[in-house]
């Protein structure tokens, strides 16, 4: 079986099942509107320092929101013990491991359709193509590494606890440079270049690397 | 006295043969004065640490490559020591830096990644408490080494781009007395022993606990009749 259209199938298995449910996407938008409150009252954000805080709470919210979905991402075959059915298909664990990231990968992107305009509303930070790309390539290599990490803690005790505890850390990079690409966007000091150069690079690594990882945590 | 208890000695032996050294025969550094001393035994740790992760990201490959028991254990005992050691550096790191940054804390490269490192195998030994003992557990584990290993240079490398503030690494220089030179590396030596003890007692302790909970190599369950353990 080609392992694309595995990968393509099992995303669109979960995002059909959220369009019918509609449960995660809604839920996490309206969590980030309430970060971005939180970020408002938190600050005393006035049109003077409005853009220094801004990066701030857009990663604080994304970063959260992100843990939430991707914690999520196992849930549905947890429940319906459906995973080991799917692992005893032909397919490759790897494809299934990538279309379960790209589904909630897609689904963060879609809270972040949310974020982004709310940000500019809330916070009157510049809203442009580079804010967007920017964030749009951070998506990438937190979703992979998300999911993997997901998959792993699924059939342990306390992953709620557990997934961020080890997700964070290696979320690490890919948030110092996202975070420096957005307030290079912003207008604040930083080169944008480098910043997305090095967001590529790091997307490329994590890609490689949970692909490799993905055989050995979902091969049962 | 067993062997370990022998080994134990004598690594705390070689520490205070160490710590002699560091106090009466290292000279004073001119510039930063008795402060200075706490560099012997903090980078001998901060290396210390990063053998003992290197044993863990050795000892998860090897675990997913042959689901070898040992091999685990391995890295169950490298974590746990290396979380030791870089508490260790972290904490004398702090103490040093108080008197001479005028700070304990400050978000330099190096600092940065070695505090993720330790988070990274903090949470390393949280999956060993945390997911039931097993083959699972293990390949967890092993992935989670793995990465970990993988991403602190990558922290470091996109914290050093970002900005650095942490003394370069002056060890072998021109510049540097002999006897402060020699004293690092007594010191160094004596730790990497310390690091190589603990981690030998570890890995008795883990076996003894694998034995408790009747994890056997899964090769011998299905391999029949047990072989004779040689006299």
């Amino acid at each position: 079986m080609n392992s694309l259209r595995v990968a393509v199938a099992v995303a669109r298995k979960d995002l059909v099942s959220e369009w019918r449910t509609r449960e995660l996407v809604p839920a996490l938008a309206q969590f980030i509107i309430l970060a971005l409150l939180i970020g408002n009252f938190a600050f005393q954000v006035d049109s003077r320092n409005a853009t220094a805080i801004a990066p701030g709470v857009l990663w604080l919210a994304l970063v959260f929101a992100g843990l939430v979905a991707f914690g999520r991402t196992f849930t549905a075959e947890r429940e319906q013990a459906s995973f080991e059915a799917m692992l005893m298909t032909p397919a490759s664990p790897v494809a299934i491991f990538a279309g379960k990231a790209l589904a909630a990968g897609a689904m963060l992107v879609l809270c972040e359709a949310a974020l982004l305009p709310a940000l500019s509303l809330f916070f009157g930070t510049p809203f442009s193509v580079d804010l967007v790309a920017a964030v749009l390539l951070a998506t990438v290599g937190m979703a992979v590494l998300g999911v993997l990490f997901a998959a792993m803690v699924a059939r342990v005790r306390a992953r709620e606890l557990l997934l961020p505890l080890l997700t964070l850390p290696l979320w690490i990079p890919i948030i110092i440079a996202g975070a420096t690409a957005v307030q290079a966007a912003f207008g604040l000091p930083g080169s944008y270049q480098e910043a997305i150069g090095l967001l590529i690079d790091f997307d490329i690594l994590f890609v490689v690397l949970t692909s490799l990882a993905a055989r050995f945590v979902l091969d049962e | 006295m067993n062997k370990f208890e022998k080994a134990a000695a004598a690594a705390v032996g070689l520490m205070l043969v160490a710590g002699a050294a560091i106090f009466f025969y290292a000279p004073t550094d001119y510039l930063q004065g008795p402060v200075q001393r706490i560099f012997y035994l903090h980078v001998s740790s901060a290396i210390a640490a990063y053998g003992c992760f290197a044993v863990v990201l050795v000892g998860g490959i090897i675990y997913l490559r042959n689901d070898s028991l040992v091999a685990d254990r391995f890295a169950r005992a490298g974590a746990l020591v290396g979380v030791v050691f870089t508490t260790v550096t972290l904490v004398m790191g702090m103490l040093w830096a108080k008197p001479i940054w005028n700070t304990f804390w400050t978000w330099d490269a190096r600092l940065t990644s070695t505090l993720v490192l330790w988070i990274i195998y903090a949470g390393y030994l949280l999956v060993r408490q945390l997911a039931e003992p097993g083959r699972q557990a293990a390949r967890f584990a092993a992935v989670v080494g793995i990465f970990g290993f993988i991403d602190v240079p990558v922290v470091h490398f996109s914290v050093t781009w970002w900005r650095t503030q942490h003394p370069g690494p002056i060890v072998v220089n021109d510049a540097l007395p002999a006897q402060m030179l020699a004293t690092f590396f007594l010191t160094l030596a004596c730790t990497l022993v310390l690091a190589a003890v603990f981690i030998a007692i570890r890995y008795r302790i883990e076996t003894l606990l694998d034995e408790r909970q009747n994890v056997v190599e899964p090769a011998k369950v299905v391999a029949g009749p047990q072989p004779e353990a040689t006299p």
